[in-house]
């Protein structure tokens, strides 16, 4: 029941609260891709244990954590940041991101120190100072982190702000089969982020009801914008010509016509 | 030069590629490292940044000592933020002993106020940082790789590998369904009779549960 349980005994307060609707001040949640796993542990052991986060790790295909129906961090070493040689896959994995979120974070971590390792030095580089004001110039936010507790302890706080913003993860992220088809399909879509496939999967009552949606409806069951809700839409209504498929496949088609 | 406001805080003109500086910096190291790589314009009167880069860009510098000392730096940082339509960019000293006041400062600028903040070890870092700050500011938009506008990919593939995803279809099925069905709008209203035209029954039935059964 949804009564008010002031004059339970306490254990009992305690379990309501527990089957409660998510609401205001409730755990915040956050989506990790599982390669970080294997890079960054000490992150995900320290955002569920010493913040008490739900911490879903999803296959995100390269983005490191979502923090919000919106917002994407990118973790990033210190020491692949100086050199020259991670510039270009760099610039290529945050125009990726931008193609699905509208905010980016960066949190530019420092590598951590091994014994008796001189050779870490931090000697600041032209390609890092210009990597730095290249993403200021784009708006997207940098944050440095002195190791991977510290990377959590941002990413609990960004998460936090981004739920003060309304803009928070209030979907599971755990699917039945059924449901993990549908999220398939909708990932599938052109430049759309996990969490908003995952919103779609939650928010839509079938695949026809999300494919029959006008631009508005499509905005406010997947949580995302105007113009990316009229992006959606119109790949939903894009008209396919096969004459503007690559050769190969086009030709696999003709022949098994024949 | 307009100066209605009264405490000197109008908009400050900055020629393009200059930079204008707060009189209390001349002669500091962070100066001469900049003289030579960048034109300089000092001037009185700015009390709240120490760095112009346009006049809607300013740099405050919160040095070592600032850092060490309190929390009175936040005052500074506040008013920048609240004088409109300027942004505020941090520098901030980060050595060995402002390290600890490092963490509390960056969650004051960036997370509470939603600013810039960059760190550097010391003013010839800064003086580094402030000129590469001031080339990214003169050259075209268009430059920065992150505003570039991407191009989109051919959606033809896209849909059929979005079909591909659908249960019971693969390679062959999908082009062949789109060809029926141009849209997948088209596709999710098709009856089983509909489908039936271009895949068999159990398939045809396995794409309209697919898309009509409640998930």
């Amino acid at each position: 029941s949804g009564t008010p349980c002031s004059n339970s005994p306490p254990h009992l307060a305690e379990a309501h609260t527990a089957l409660r609707l998510p609401q205001a001040g409730k755990r915040a949640c956050i989506l990790v891709d599982s390669r970080e796993i294997t890079s960054g542990l000490e992150v995900i052991s320290s955002l569920r244990t010493v913040h008490g986060l739900q911490v879903e790790v999803c296959p995100l295909n390269g983005c490191d954590y979502i923090v919000s129906n919106r917002m994407v961090v990118e973790r990033r070493s210190q020491s692949e940041m100086l050199s020259n040689a991670n510039k270009n896959k760099f610039i290529d994995q945050i125009q990726h991101l931008q193609s699905m979120f509208q905010r980016i974070c960066v949190i530019v971590e420092k590598d951590r120190e091994k014994a008796g390792d001189t050779s870490r030095i931090f000697r600041r580089t032209k390609c890092y100072d210009s990597l730095l004001t290249t993403l200021v110039g784009a708006g997207i936010r940098i944050l440095f982190s002195s190791g991977q507790e510290e990377t959590a302890d941002l990413l609990k706080e960004l998460s936090l702000v981004e739920q003060r913003k309304n803009v928070g993860i209030h979907v599971p992220a755990m699917l039945n089969s059924s449901k993990c088809e549908t999220l398939q399909f909708y990932l599938s879509i052109p430049n759309i982020s996990y969490i908003t496939a995952l919103n779609m999967c939650h928010q839509f009552s079938s695949v026809k009801k999300m494919a029959n949606s006008s631009p508005e409806e499509i905005s406010t069951y997947a949580q995302v914008n105007p113009q990316k809700a009229a992006e959606i839409y119109g790949y939903i209504h894009y008209i396919f010509d096969m004459q503007m498929l690559p050769n190969d496949l086009n030709q696999g088609r003709l022949k098994s016509d024949s | 030069m307009d100066r209605n406001l009264p405490e000197g805080e109008g908009p400050v003109h900055v020629p393009l590629g200059h930079i204008v500086a707060n009189e209390k910096w001349r002669g500091s190291q962070l100066i001469q490292e900049m003289q030579g790589k960048i034109k300089l314009v000092f001037e009185d009167g700015l009390t709240s940044a120490d760095f112009y880069l346009s006049s809607r860009s300013c740099i405050l510098y919160i040095t070592e000592a600032d850092l060490v000392a309190g929390n009175s730096y936040r005052k500074r940082i506040v008013r920048v933020r609240n004088s409109g339509n300027l942004q505020g960019i941090v520098v901030v000293e980060k050595t060995q002993i402002s390290e600890q006041y490092f963490a509390a400062i960056q969650k004051f600028t960036v997370l509470d106020l939603g600013m810039v903040l960059l760190p550097v070890a010391n003013q010839m870092e800064a003086s580094c940082l402030i000129v590469q700050l001031v080339q990214e500011q003169t050259k075209e938009p268009s430059k920065n790789p992150f505003l570039r506008k991407k191009r989109s990919m051919l959606s033809e593939l896209s849909l059929v590998r979005t079909v591909q995803q659908i249960p019971g279809v693969g390679k062959v099925k999908a082009p062949l369904l789109l060809q029926k069905f141009p849209t997948i709008q088209r596709l999710s209203n098709a009856s089983i009779q509909e489908l039936e035209g271009v895949v068999g029954h159990t398939v045809a039935q396995q794409i309209h549960a697919f898309f009509s059964q409640p998930r």
